[in-house]
């Protein structure tokens, strides 16, 4: 493959050009409640161009190897448009050139598992909400096989796979013309065991989904809550994690003189890095769509902006250095920057320590959707408890957050001692990442704006 | 070539179809008044459905190297027991649509960027602040064959362009989208709209929340319709998720309120006589003056539901996912909302407290299947004596569709095409909204 893929490129005259072809393979089982919806084995592939001509940088996706001089024609000219026309000139950060083939190791190799038993497997699962009547599901089983090969005309030359595997799906329950829903999802990139033995899993949300339907509606208001690890890192990922990265920001001067380096932006125990190299993890990743090797990033270090997330590009622009973090989500796209697992870094309170120091608020779990403006973002929870002198009470449903993100860096009070990131992922910018991955420790925020129904 | 295919399927199945889409695709973005990015692509890809005895199979690829393989993952997906009670339409005389203009191949990146250019710095000199631009150019090619004798294709053409107003410190901005099937340029309507809500929404204000009027644009009235989506959507009245179940002639808005789905109408791109499934399209009415009317079928649903599809049986996947690679389901593509009898800036005129909701964040989270909503304003403008005084932050507008819809203030008297359809702007009077102090 590398030899094509040279062959591809070695036409173009320009300063700097790399290839990526992807070929992935997709397992997909869907369950609308015991129907099965779909059930299949495909794949697909394409080719994937960047070109840089006189500090003009353009890209072209195609899916023919025949249409191949014809998309490098485009990207060269694209390029060529944007340099006369653009007022900044791209550059790319150095980087080592790699030769390195990477296939990750896997406890239990997904393409080995027969479609068969995957079925039965999420009919096992999806069996244990559907033993009520007042249930309803959609889960799935779906895997992705990525086998990427990406050669750049500075002689790199890098095949990685990423493999991952999940069922997810939501569960919804229903009282009269009362209707509730809580999300549920196992999986990861270490292979097909992470889907085993999870029934507690699907007990435990189905347990939640029944409970919703006698919850109280939260009533709006401003409170101090504990949020849960998940909640915690749609926080991290949503309001904070997407201005780290260096894209969004890198031609908006106000963010940007916002988000400079040194600024203390968070409480003095507030410590959140990306770290796409935890073995294990679903956000895992050698190295990212550019060859370059993920690194383990700083973004804030006790409450002061230490990094940020960075393409070769955008690390040139801000003089920061290369941190292996874009990506791209599959054969057709241009790699942008992504988070890989982001989270805060644990600190020393129990759960009860935090519960203690809360006192009344609320404590709230699990995320349903997030989306942020910059300074403000938005998102909502699957449920969460009321908590009154340190004690948890009733359930309580309904609960959208908002805030602002620099206040609620401040905010952020207390920080927990346990650790968990999540096993599903799903970050659309643009372009989809199923490997975003976040978590980190309970923590406790003063002054959340909580808006009911 | 796919006839070909279709007769090798054929010896395997009863009933086969074939979807094959092609597109080349330009995007130019233009960050702070300069070029940032031009991003092309070419893509093409085919997906095969056959159904044999009563079963329901399933495969694509992007490159049709070997037609066996595709037939076999299709054959080999049948044993997921996918039932179906539906056959594939037979070929009708559909009408022919004006969905593509030819002019479009002429317009060339070069255009297109000095297009952006001078948006930007128009906008820029206007307002003072931070433009952002896209724009975009494409050309579809899509055939849909069945072994019923459908053989339908449709080429389309699609240019827009779009900016954004955005408030110092943050994403937030006022937006402005335009759509047609050539290029088209963003006028100096479009630039005043802008200019308007920006300039006097600069101050950043902190009223008191409660209840009050809330006027939706046609950019953010997407939040309440994406709920009305879901509970007409045939897939969640089969699954009884939709609590609008039974409730088909009965009142539930503003009779001030008529929705309807037109894939037929050619004046905008994307047109269609067929849906992605070779069924012909038609005009369907969803709420006629209040009165919900219709649900919206696709042929698995329709069978599912002893009823007929109403041709809305599109390969759409939530973010964006690949056509080929996802099975048609129950969409509606070809929204519209009754314009009304106000002026847009008469409808601002009737606020005497209220927000205007430019910019909605958190639109897919809560509890969709219920109606509700509950949005952060991305901005939210803030209105006093029928004039815009400033803009508000950390603060959202929450609701129930179900009530919010009820309470029809007036609506404009244009629409425009945005995210989910073509809608005016619309105000609510007693709508919920929170405030930080």
């Amino acid at each position: 493959m590398f030899d094509v893929l040279r062959g591809i490129i070695s036409k173009v005259p320009a300063d700097y050009v790399d290839i990526r072809y992807e070929k992935m393979w997709e397992t997909k089982i869907v369950m609308n409640k015991r129907e099965i919806y779909q059930l299949g084995e495909n794949s697909g592939d394409g080719y994937v161009v960047r070109v840089l001509k006189d500090g003009g940088f353009s890209s072209i996706a195609f899916t023919k190897l025949e249409d191949a001089d014809k998309a490098l024609k485009i990207a060269l000219e694209n390029a060529i448009l944007i340099s006369k026309n653009s007022k900044k000139k791209v550059k790319l950060a150095e980087v080592e050139v790699v030769k390195d083939i990477f296939i990750p190791p896997l406890n239990e190799d997904p393409r080995k598992v027969t479609i068969d038993e995957k079925l039965e497997l999420l009919k096992h699962y999806n069996e244990i909400p559907l033993r009520f009547e007042n249930i309803t599901t959609n889960l799935h089983y779906w895997e992705v096989i990525r086998e990427k090969y990406f050669v750049s005309s500075e002689g790199t030359e890098i095949r990685e796979d990423l493999i991952t595997c999940e069922i997810r799906g939501s569960l919804v329950s229903f009282e009269g013309s009362l209707v509730q829903n809580v999300r549920v999802g196992i999986g990861g990139s270490t292979g097909f065991h992470k889907l085993r033995n999870r029934e507690d899993v699907f007990e435990k949300k189905t347990k939640i989904v029944l409970d919703l339907l006698k919850a109280e509606p939260v009533k709006a208001g401003v409170y101090n809550v504990i949020l849960n690890p998940d909640m915690a890192g749609v926080f991290t990922h949503e309001a904070f994690g997407h201005f780290s990265e260096a894209d969004l920001i890198e031609d908006n001067p106000s963010m940007r003189e916002k988000m400079k380096i040194g600024a203390k932006l968070g409480n003095d125990i507030l410590t959140i890095i990306d770290d796409p190299t935890m073995p294990g993890q679903l956000g895992f990743y050698k190295y990212d769509d550019e060859g370059v090797r993920a690194r383990r990033t700083y973004l804030l270090k006790d409450g002061v902006l230490s990094g940020r997330l960075h393409s070769r590009r955008t690390s040139a622009e801000f003089g920061e250095p290369v941190t292996g973090h874009c990506v791209a989500e599959d054969y057709r796209y241009a790699p942008i920057v992504r988070m890989g697992n982001i989270f805060i870094e644990p600190k020393d309170m129990t759960f009860e320590e935090l519960l203690e120091k809360l006192g009344n608020g609320l404590y709230i779990l699990d995320a349903k959707g997030g989306q942020t403006s910059g300074e403000n973002f938005t998102f909502g929870a699957q449920y969460g408890f009321e908590v009154k002198n340190g004690k948890i009470g009733k359930m309580i449903r309904d609960i959208n957050i908002s805030g602002n993100l620099y206040q609620t860096l401040k905010d952020i009070v207390g920080v927990g001692n346990d650790f968990e990131l999540g096993e599903v992922g799903g970050c659309g910018k643009g372009q989809l990442n199923i490997r975003s991955c976040h978590g980190g420790p309970h923590i406790l925020v003063k002054n959340v704006v909580i808006g009911g129904v | 070539m796919l006839d070909k295919l279709i007769d090798m399927a054929k010896k395997y199945t009863d009933e086969v179809e074939i979807y094959q889409i092609d597109y080349s695709v330009s995007n130019i973005s233009f960050e702070n008044g300069s070029l940032k990015d031009i991003e092309s692509s070419i893509q093409s890809g085919i997906s095969l459905r056959i159904i044999k005895d009563g079963k329901l199979g399933f495969s694509y690829t992007k490159n049709l190297i070997d037609p066996e393989i595709l037939i076999q993952n299709a054959i080999h997906s049948l044993k997921g027991d996918v039932k179906v009670e539906f056959s594939f339409p037979e070929r009708k005389d559909i009408k022919i649509l004006n969905t593509y203009d030819p002019e479009i191949e002429n317009l060339t990146n070069t255009q297109m960027v000095e297009e952006g250019k001078r948006i930007s710095e128009i906008l820029s000199q206007k307002t003072g602040t931070q433009i952002n631009v896209g724009l975009h150019k494409a050309v579809t090619n899509l055939r849909i064959l069945n072994s019923k004798g459908v053989d339908y294709s449709v080429k389309t053409s699609v240019y827009y362009s779009h900016a954004e107003a955005m408030y110092p410190g943050s994403y937030s901005a006022i937006f402005r989208l335009v759509l047609d099937k050539k290029f088209k340029e963003f006028s100096q309507e479009d630039i005043d709209y802008i200019t308007f809500l920006y300039n006097n929404s600069k101050k950043e204000v902190k009223p008191k929340g409660g209840k009050m009027k809330v006027l939706f644009l046609p950019s953010t009235m997407y939040v309440l319709i994406w709920r009305l989506i879901f509970a007409t959507n045939g897939k969640n009245v089969y699954e009884k998720t939709t609590p609008l179940l039974g409730k088909l002639g009965e009142k539930i808005f503003d009779t001030s309120i008529t929705i309807y789905d037109d894939p037929l109408n050619d004046n905008l791109p994307n047109a269609r006589s067929f849906d992605d499934e070779g069924v012909e399209c038609k005009l369907l009415p969803i709420v006629e003056k209040g009165i919900l009317k219709n649900f919206y079928y696709d042929l698995y649903y329709a069978g599912k539901m002893a009823t007929n599809s109403t041709g809305h049986g599109y390969r759409v996947g939530d973010w964006g996912q690949e056509s080929i690679r996802v099975r048609p389901s129950p969409s509606l593509e070809h929204l519209y909302m009754q314009t009304g009898d106000k002026n847009f800036y008469d409808l601002i005129k009737l606020i005497d407290k209220g927000i205007i909701v430019a910019g909605a964040l958190g639109a897919h989270s809560g509890n969709i299947p219920n109606g509700d909503f509950s949005i952060g304003l991305s901005p939210g403008l803030y209105v006093e004596k029928g004039e815009i005084v400033g803009h508000v932050k950390d603060s959202m507008v929450a609701g129930n569709i179900y009530e919010v819809m009820k309470n029809v203030v007036g609506i404009e008297n244009r629409a425009y095409v945005y995210n989910m359809g073509i809608f005016p702007s619309v105000l609510f009077d007693n709508v919920s909204v929170a405030i930080k102090e």
